[in-house]
């Protein structure tokens, strides 16, 4: 579903991917953990093309992202994503921020796209705060309108980009509650989360990343239990410290 | 000899009106044209495509950096030497447009650079194309930035139209001028004519405060 | 066009030119001059939380900025004479821009003062600093910093709008061009170049203040 095949990108001179080989399988949940500035984000950004790279190839559901042919909005549209900020649209309510995309690019009228709209709120628990403003919601609820707003145009690929670390350690449940259930449903996930509960519970294959590099991947009980990169094992130890 | 004169502004009055209308008229026209031609070349600016970018700040910088005065002066005198003959009105409207595209597109770039980059992303990922995430995302939340500098923006737009009174136009400033010729109280013509501008001005700049205020009680 | 265009006539008017521009140079300097003392004045009469100050202060600085400097102009030099003052074209001028000017940047220099943190106001307070000794030592200070990039975008201003001195018959850059269209009647000659001079002294000062906002960045940082 989710390719890459040798993908280089600089920063100006800051190499931050490096010779990338990787690949997600439909219903696969993969996830990405590294140190800050591993380029972990980078990598996920990449899959829609909210990063372009300078060589190598991402083919996303058949889909090459080099390929001039490739009409890149409609690839977007196929792959939802969720931000660690959420970056909801603050002039917008619940229901719109779900509801806009369909209308613009799916050409869906009113009645369908409030329909789909309070589907995908009442899917993430919070249908009662469809007509909130961004700034009524806490960050929980921010966080599970942004996943319906990835939801709506149907996508095929779902991708998460830290989309608990903003948030107040009481809320974070109910988002990965969320997650756990897409997951389980059979949507293909990338996510970047140092959640380890999570990954134990949902992945199929943990990736990590340091400088650049995937440094070790493997299935996620192997991965916490024997990691065979001292780099991995430095990083396991820090982050389950606390 | 006040009396007298005051009665001879008093007769005058119509003639102030036809002034004020033409002041309104053109002021008018060229803050549309020139609203409509500062957003346009505002939100390509901020979209950035480089030698567009480059050519853009050109513009904005040569109309920023010279006085009105000299530009309707150019616009003119020199055009008819090109062979571009422009009636005062015509030529008064170009200008003034040319000159408000410049400083409205400053303030629209502005408002477009201050939302923040997640949303063009967001709306990015969903799918939305350029037009749309300008059209629905970026604008609405960077017209709350641009509000309040801009209607502040009309006011000294309106102030500078009393400048194009200097290629024959009779607008509220040039009726002052031709009154001032017949009725030497200077005090009183001048101050009519000021009455008048700030009877426009003063109720934009109270506007633009309060665009202002509720900018700043949102927490934006 | 460049076929038509003269370029011998404007370097048999250059002294003309260079005369023109020293005097747009030395007439905003004085008006600027003028401009500051007033703003200083109106502003600190506006901050002063006594009635009898600040609405004197609040009706100069709204008047000012809701009517165009051209009808403030004529103002003077068609209303002074009748009250029996006699000015010069320059001084008349000159005036009427650093009365203009000041209503600006006294807001300006409120801005400067209502940016800086009410605590630190207090602190002074605290330490039995009085309103002056405040305003000395905490508030102009600092106000200063933040106040110089939009000062200089008044300066701007105010060397643009020093052109309309030219409409009563002060010689400076503007009135410059307009002798070379009525002796020789080649206008383009005349205001493309005073225009060429006008974006030099909107170049020098814009990049002064660019230097001073990176110099603010790299102190705060």
């Amino acid at each position: 579903m989710i390719r890459f095949e040798k993908v280089n990108k600089w920063f100006g001179k800051h190499h931050v991917l490096q010779d990338i080989d990787f690949h997600v399988a439909a219903g696969d949940v993969a996830v990405i953990c590294g140190p800050s500035g591993s380029g972990k984000s980078t990598l996920i950004r990449c899959i829609n093309r909210l990063e372009p790279i300078q060589s190598g190839d991402i083919v996303v559901d058949g889909m090459s992202l080099t390929d001039k042919k490739t009409n890149i909005t409609r690839l977007r549209a196929e792959v939802g994503f969720v931000f660690q900020q959420f970056n909801l649209y603050p002039h917008m309510t619940a229901l719109e921020n779900v509801t806009l995309a369909p209308l613009k690019v799916r050409k869906m009228n009113q009645n369908e796209a409030d329909e789909l709209g309070r589907e995908l709120l009442e899917k993430v628990g919070i249908q009662e705060k469809a007509s909130a403003y961004p700034a009524q919601l806490s960050g929980g609820q921010q966080q599970r309108v942004a996943i319906a707003r990835g939801l709506a145009m149907r996508p095929k690929i779902m991708l998460f980009d830290e989309p608990t670390s903003a948030l107040d350690p009481e809320m974070i449940n109910e988002v990965l509650d969320v997650m756990r259930k897409l997951a389980f449903e059979g949507m293909t996930m990338a996510v970047v989360t140092h959640e380890m509960g999570f990954a134990r519970e949902v992945a199929n294959n943990m990736v990590f990343m340091d400088e650049g590099k995937i440094i070790e991947t493997g299935d996620p009980e192997r991965f916490y239990t024997h990691p065979e990169n001292e780099r991995t094992r430095l990083f396991l130890s820090k982050i389950l410290s606390h | 000899m006040w009396s007298f004169y005051f009665s001879q502004l008093a007769d005058s009055i119509p003639f102030f009106l036809k002034g004020l209308w033409m002041t309104f008229k053109i002021s008018g026209i060229s803050l549309v044209l020139g609203t409509i031609l500062g957003f346009c070349v505002g939100i390509a600016r901020a979209g950035g495509i480089k030698p567009l970018r480059y050519l853009l700040y050109i513009y904005v910088d040569v109309m920023r950096g010279t006085p009105y005065l000299v530009q309707i002066f150019i616009v003119f005198f020199i055009l008819p030497e090109w062979g571009i003959q422009l009636a005062a009105f015509p030529a008064a409207i170009f200008s003034l447009t040319l000159y408000a595209g410049a400083y409205i597109c400053e303030i629209v770039a502005g408002g477009i650079e201050a939302v923040d980059e997640g949303q063009t992303e967001a709306a990015m990922a969903t799918g939305l194309n350029r037009f749309q995430r300008t059209r629905y995302v970026v604008m609405p939340q960077a017209m709350r930035t641009i509000l309040p500098p801009l209607v502040g923006q009309y006011v000294l737009l309106i102030k500078d139209s009393s400048i194009v009174s200097v290629i024959g136009l009779t607008d509220i400033t040039r009726v002052g001028w031709l009154t001032v010729q017949r009725i030497p109280e200077g005090i009183m013509v001048f101050g009519l004519v000021g009455i008048l501008y700030f009877s426009i001005c003063y109720p934009l700049i109270l506007l633009s405060n309060w665009f202002e205020r509720r900018l700043r009680a949102q927490g934006g | 066009m460049l076929s038509t265009f003269n370029f011998r006539v404007i370097w048999d008017y250059m002294g003309l030119f260079l005369q023109g521009l020293w005097a747009t140079a030395w007439i905003s300097a004085i008006g600027l001059t003028g401009a500051l003392s007033v703003g200083i004045i109106a502003c600190m009469m506006r901050i002063s939380g006594k009635k009898f100050l600040s609405a004197p202060a609040i009706a100069y600085i709204e008047l000012i900025r809701s009517t165009p400097l051209l009808v403030q102009l004529y103002f003077f030099y068609f209303g002074l004479p009748s009250l029996g003052i006699r000015f010069t074209e320059y001084q008349t001028g000159i005036f009427a821009l650093s009365l203009n000017s000041g209503a600006y940047m006294a807001e300006i220099l409120r801005a400067g003062v209502q940016s800086i943190p009410g605590g630190q106001v207090e602190a002074g307070i605290a330490f039995g600093l009085n309103y002056l000794q405040r305003l000395r030592y905490i508030i102009l200070p600092q106000a200063i910093g933040v106040t110089i990039p939009p000062m200089l975008g008044q300066t701007i201003v105010l060397v643009k709008d020093s052109a309309l001195l030219s409409l009563i018959s002060v010689f400076e850059l503007t009135r410059a061009s307009q002798i070379l269209t009525s002796e020789r009647f080649m206008p383009a000659e005349g205001f493309l170049t005073v225009a060429v001079f006008y974006l030099l002294l909107y170049y020098i000062l814009k990049s002064l203040s660019g230097w001073w906002q990176r110099r603010l960045i790299h102190r705060q940082a």
